[in-house]
């Protein structure tokens, strides 16, 4: 899954020690979300959505065209 | 710089959480209290030191007890991991368990051929190695 995880962590210019602290996971896991090999739980989808203030459809991109 | 110091003090450790990493040193801890169990009463009984009787039985158990420890260690960690190692321990958990199963069950075939005959103790030892090499392609495949 896509994400745009590494652009909003860019914009408020933090390492990935620094995002993996304050969603209290690895360091490890901030870095497999960001290239793609790992999707995280809901809950910590839900707890980086609330960290950048946006909804978790505004950070995820799950890939599939969405019918108007 | 604060934020820098803050960010490697909670990534000083391979990349994993301060929580993850006083876990698994308790895991270690009681692995290491079981080998010392394992190994003295192994001595003591073998060299026949102590008197025949309850004794024997309790130097026995003792590795026992210490394995209860390293399971609740162990269950703890899993409990409480991040959530990618928890992933990654899963993976090895299954390489380790699945992998010496099925080296054992296939294996007589091997025997029957000529091979050298293996013990239960040798079960252990391909689980522990096939439960690490499933850490390291985990922990590989993530980092």
């Amino acid at each position: 899954m896509r994400n745009r995880l590494k652009v909003l962590r860019a914009e408020r210019d933090w390492t990935q020690a620094r995002l993996a602290e304050e969603l209290e996971v690895s360091r490890q896991t901030v870095n497999a979300i960001e290239t793609g090999k790992y999707d995280p739980s809901l809950p910590l989808a839900f707890r980086i959505a609330r960290l950048f203030g946006q909804s978790i459809e505004e950070i995820f991109l799950d890939g599939v065209e969405r019918r108007p | 710089m604060a934020e820098e110091t803050r960010g490697r003090s909670w990534t000083r450790c391979g990349g994993t959480t301060p929580r993850d990493r006083r876990n698994q040193l308790r895991v270690l801890w009681t692995m290491a209290a079981w080998a010392v169990c394992f190994v003295a009463g192994s001595l003591l009984i073998e060299r026949e030191v102590l008197p025949v009787g309850a004794g024997r039985w309790t130097v026995a158990a003792l590795p026992c007890l210490a394995a209860v420890l390293v399971l609740v260690a162990y269950a703890r960690f899993l409990r409480e991991a991040d959530e990618l190692q928890r992933l990654v321990q899963l993976e090895a958990l299954a390489l380790g368990f699945g992998g010496a199963f099925f080296a054992f069950m296939g294996y007589p075939l091997f025997e029957r051929l000529g091979a050298p005959t293996l013990d239960v103790g040798d079960l252990g030892v391909v689980m522990a190695l096939l439960y690490s090499l499933g850490g390291l392609l985990g922990w590989r495949r993530y980092r």
